[in-house]
């Protein structure tokens, strides 16, 4: 199950500051769609407005035509968020966690049960299910807070930034999981890592200072040399930091 | 939140706490009112400097919010202020009490409809909401307010009580009075037994009629001299009473008209036929207030009393303490100061209210004359006191200390009873108040101290009629003594000590495993 | 909805449970009502002694007869419900003040409210769950007096009309921390604000003297402890139970909107 997602001008201030300037997207269903650019350029900006979590200043988000902004409760029901830096409970177990969620997204009985075993089964997390959140490794965190995400097969997963801080290998696993979400969800992935970037998503917006600097298909990408280039070329060097 | 919302917060915390902290030693100090006044600037300060920060809402769809929370909050604040207020006249109560101690009995209830007729002044209960016992007896007062709504209650300040009422002595304690018209009435102790019994005192339609047996050598009502008695008479007509004579060899019964009968200090015996009288009327429920006069022989004090539980000693009470007080300093003239708590006779009175009884008798219980009869010394000359024999050295102030033999202590001068008398079908109860004096009544001293208190309270609980409205005392006797020390200590340890010490092992382990 | 809540509530319980702050705050509520009570009913007892000793029976005081208004209601028990409105009133903040806060401050509110949760549903979760905990303080506490009073021939029925008086003002003072804590991320300003307010409501006794009369009568109306008392005489007035329940309602309410205007920034 997928859904399409139509972002319409959608805007966000913060005082005098512009952290979204009319940006307007189209995702389509069971697309991985990649979100990239550099620190605050946005992206969490519209992800959390996507999810419901902020108002737009401007604008809308529709998905499957109804609108975050008028009825986020019916979009969140479709929509699963791993966000950057997993929010977790510390205190509480991987299993009893992931069915916590689970009862909060409606599901019960052997229908619960299921879907947690699934959700376990696909994010590997079998070797730590008993174990406290809190003393989990980053990689494990991270594959708990995707495991939750999925629980209620969402239409759409909204990933950010999973592999921040995480080892080579941790990253490699992650990037096998996710690959395996293609053509079931839409999933919206938004990452620093360009490379992952390139290997997972369909298509990639490079956002700037809130707007839209880029949008490309993997192949135009391939075609054009690669994502570095395309970043270097459209966001500039005036983003490096000084030695 | 920015530093000036943050310490306005805490130095008005800080205020208040103070306050509470200081208050029995002084009211609102100077440290607590600059902290609340400067916390609160602070606020004001902070508040302006956010709102000057304020660069309009990020959207329209976010000021929609938050106008509409705004505007749900407010409204929310005042549908809350509203049902408060509105629920304050609501009166629906549940009394959870044992004895339901603030529900009026079905008794009371019925007197409040019949007070409702009553024609010229209206009765109001006046609250003192400053006194000791104000949080106690509100709930109470309520009651009547809600189920007498023919009596007005108000709340007063003990600073400032009614102009009737200034004639009334009030203690810290004083919680109720009953007014009407000029007539104050104090309640006493404030039960509803004791407000209802000055409610029934206050609308009675006629005048409470005391009759004073004569020709046996009484106090002289008529006589205006400094040792007559005319100022009884005058006290007890400007109370709304009737003084009348009751010609003893003549009256064959106490006239059923006659709500007390006074036996002022007789001289002489009375005839057996009039003791007889005054036997038939109490056993019918009937009231008697005795005097008595030093070295006075009579057989009322001999025979009647005595058959009713209460004795009168010779001699007179003599003590060293109330002398250096008096102009006259001699141990006969007893300043009396030490009372019964609760009894009907002294109630309002205290420490602080003294009695001058000079040449007072000793009184003392002896043997009741059906075991459920109440018999209570009401007030003692002090620790220092003694009962004398030699008359002329005591009287003359010759004898200033004990003789040798004589050990001093509390001597009883006021004595009362009470006697469950009637007949089942109308039970009544017979009441007698003997005091151990007379010269305290006469014209020089009535005023004297609260010597007039004692006779006014004596007379109005002899005369009143709450018996009529059969209104018992609540059901529920406390159990005073529920824990011994022993036991109290006992189960201190094992639940005050031993549950939190429980508890606190489950924090220690939830800790625990927390870590691990 | 109803599971919704029952999950959350669930949650809630866990986390105050597997925190030592929760065990330590009822040792702490236990001991001092205990410690109290105790000193209350040490003191009646020395009064009770002195009544029947033998200096007062000189004179001709039967001997055992103390008057009836001196007894274990009013002069332990009222003194001593007194007493453990204050106590509630140190320690209840040190439980509201993690319970949105943290939440806050961790990042978890986030994923509460991405995952399709009303805010209601948020707020009466977390709400209900801090009543809850007050029940717990209120049952822990009430053990001791129970005792004496069931002893003292007192009634049940005059322990519930107390401990429902303790039930609402200790839900009112709690829905007033909790609407603090839903304001901000840090605990210690929830903490603050959690003490600031109730105290400062508490019976308005420091502002009384500086007003007119009108306004320090209207000033009691407001007060919490103006609307306790009657409770602990046995008495359960509807115009109380309403206060109550409506700071209970308004606290409520300021934490909803607080979740709600989260969106808003």
């Amino acid at each position: 199950m997928s859904a399409k997602i139509e972002a319409q001008r959608v805007g966000k201030r913060f005082g005098s500051v512009v952290a979204l300037d009319s940006l307007s997207l189209e995702i389509s269903a069971g697309e991985v769609f990649g979100l990239i650019g550099p620190n605050g350029a946005g992206k969490t900006t519209f992800i959390r407005i996507l999810t419901g979590y902020w108002l737009a200043s401007e604008g809308d988000v529709r998905v499957d035509g109804v609108s975050v902004t008028r009825q986020r409760f019916r979009v969140q029901a479709r929509l699963g968020y791993a966000c950057e830096q997993p929010k977790l409970y510390a205190d509480h177990r991987v299993d009893t966690f992931l069915h916590f969620m689970a009862e909060l997204r409606g599901l019960s009985g052997a229908r619960l049960r299921g879907a947690v075993d699934l959700a376990v089964q696909r994010l590997g997390l079998e070797p730590v299910v008993r174990r406290h959140i809190g003393v989990l490794s980053k990689g494990f965190r991270q594959r708990v807070a995707l495991a939750q995400a999925i629980l209620h097969e969402p239409a759409v997963l909204v990933v950010d930034e999973p592999t921040v801080g995480l080892d080579p290998a941790q990253q490699i696993e992650l990037r096998r999981i996710l690959a395996g979400f293609k053509g079931q969800h839409t999933v919206i992935l938004c990452t620093h890592q360009l490379h992952e970037a390139e290997l997972l998503c369909d298509r990639v917006a490079l956002l700037d200072a809130g707007r839209l600097a880029a949008l490309a298909t993997a192949d135009e990408i391939k075609s054009g040399g690669s994502l570095e280039e395309l970043f270097l070329a459209k966001v500039g060097s005036h983003h490096e930091t000084a030695p | 939140m920015s530093f000036l919302p943050a310490a306005g917060v805490v130095m008005i915390l800080v205020g208040v706490a103070s306050y509470y902290a200081t208050r029995s030693l002084h009211g609102f100090s100077t440290f607590s009112g600059a902290n609340v006044a400067i916390g609160l600037a602070l606020l004001l300060v902070g508040a302006v400097a956010q709102a000057r920060r304020f660069r309009g809402f990020t959207g329209a769809e976010s000021r929609r919010v938050v106008l509409r929370w705004t505007a749900i909050l407010a409204g929310a604040l005042a549908l809350v202020v509203g049902i408060d207020v509105a629920a304050r006249g609501i009166t629906s109560r549940i009394d959870l009490t044992v004895d339901r101690e603030y529900t009026l009995s079905p008794q009371t209830v019925a007197l409040c409809q019949k007070l409702a007729t009553l024609p010229g002044d209206k009765i109001e209960i006046v609250f003192f909401e400053d006194a000791l016992l104000a949080k106690d007896v509100r709930l109470l007062v309520a009651a009547y307010a809600d189920k007498c709504p023919a009596i007005e209650t108000r709340d007063a300040s003990r600073k400032a009580p009614p102009e009737a009422a200034r004639d009334l002595y009030t203690t810290t304690a004083t919680t109720v009075i009953a007014c009407r018209g000029d007539l104050c009435d104090p309640v006493g102790y404030p039960s509803e037994r004791n407000i209802t019994s000055a409610l029934l005192r206050l609308s009675r339609d006629r005048a409470i009629r005391v009759y004073f047996t004569v020709g046996h050598g009484e106090i002289d009502l008529a006589s205006e001299s400094d040792v007559g008695y005319a100022a009884v008479a005058a006290l007890l007509r400007n109370q709304g009473m009737e003084p009348q004579a009751l010609v003893g060899p003549a009256a064959s019964e106490v006239p059923a008209d006659a709500d007390l009968v006074v036996i002022g200090a007789p001289e002489r015996d009375l005839l057996p036929e009039e003791l007889a009288v005054l036997e038939r009327y109490l056993a019918r429920g009937g009231r008697l207030l005795v005097l008595a006069g030093a070295g006075q022989h009579s057989n009322v004090y001999s025979e009647l009393l005595p058959r009713w539980g209460l004795e009168l000693g010779d001699g007179v009470v003599l003590d060293q303490a109330a002398s250096p007080l008096l102009k006259d300093p001699t141990p006969v003239n007893l300043l009396v100061h030490l009372f019964a708590p609760y009894d009907p006779v002294t109630r309002n009175l205290s420490q602080r209210t003294m009695l001058l009884l000079p040449r007072a008798r000793p009184v003392a219980l002896g043997r009741k004359p059906t075991p459920d009869d109440r018999l209570e010394v009401a007030a003692f000359a002090s620790q220092r006191a003694w009962v004398s024999q030699n008359l002329d050295r005591a009287l003359a102030g010759a004898e200033t200390a004990p003789p040798d033999g004589v050990a001093p202590g509390q001597v009883a001068v006021v004595a009362t009873g009470r006697y469950g008398r009637g007949s089942a079908a109308a039970p009544a109860e017979a009441r007698i108040v003997l005091i151990g004096d007379r010269d305290f009544a006469q014209n020089r001293l009535l005023e004297s101290l609260y010597n007039r208190d004692l006779l006014l309270n004596a007379v109005r609980w002899l005369g009143s009629d709450e018996q009529g409205i059969a209104l018992s005392d609540k059901g529920w006797t406390p159990n005073q003594d529920p824990l011994t020390l022993q036991q109290t200590v006992a189960y201190f340890y094992f639940l005050a000590f031993a549950l939190p010490e429980t508890l606190l092992l489950l924090g220690i382990f939830a800790w625990w495993r927390q870590r691990a | 909805m109803i599971r919704r809540l029952w999950a959350l509530a669930r949650k809630e319980l866990r986390q105050l449970f597997a925190s030592p702050i929760a065990y330590v705050v009822l040792t702490v509520y236990v001991a001092l009502t205990g410690i109290y009570f105790f000193q209350h009913l040490v003191s009646y007892n020395q009064l009770l002694f002195v009544y029947q000793s033998e200096g007062l029976t000189a004179g001709g005081f039967d001997q055992g007869t103390v008057p009836s208004q001196i007894n274990v209601l009013n002069e332990v028990f009222v003194p001593s419900a007194d007493d453990f409105g204050l106590f509630l009133l140190v320690v209840l903040p040190l439980v509201t003040m993690r319970v949105f806060a943290e939440e806050r401050a961790n990042g978890t509110d986030e994923l509460l409210l991405t995952s399709g949760l009303r805010p209601f549903e948020v707020a009466l979760a977390k709400h209900g769950v801090t009543y809850f905990f007050v029940l717990l303080l209120l049952a822990g506490s009430a053990i001791y007096p129970a005792v004496v009073v069931l002893r003292a021939g007192l009634g049940f029925e005059h322990l519930v009309a107390l401990y429902s008086g303790q039930l609402l003002y200790g839900c009112a003072v709690a829905s007033i921390g909790l609407a603090c804590s839903a304001f901000t991320s840090s605990q210690i300003v929830a903490a603050v604000l959690g003490y600031a307010i109730p105290f400062v409501l508490l019976d308005f006794a420091w502002l009384s003297n500086t007003v007119s009369e009108s306004a320090a009568a209207l000033l009691r109306e407001v007060a919490l402890l103006s609307h306790y008392g009657s409770f602990a005489r046995g008495v359960i007035e509807l115009r109380h139970v309403v206060y109550f329940a409506g700071i209970t309602a308004l606290g409520w309410l300021a934490s909803v909107a607080s979740l709600e205007l989260s969106r808003a920034r």
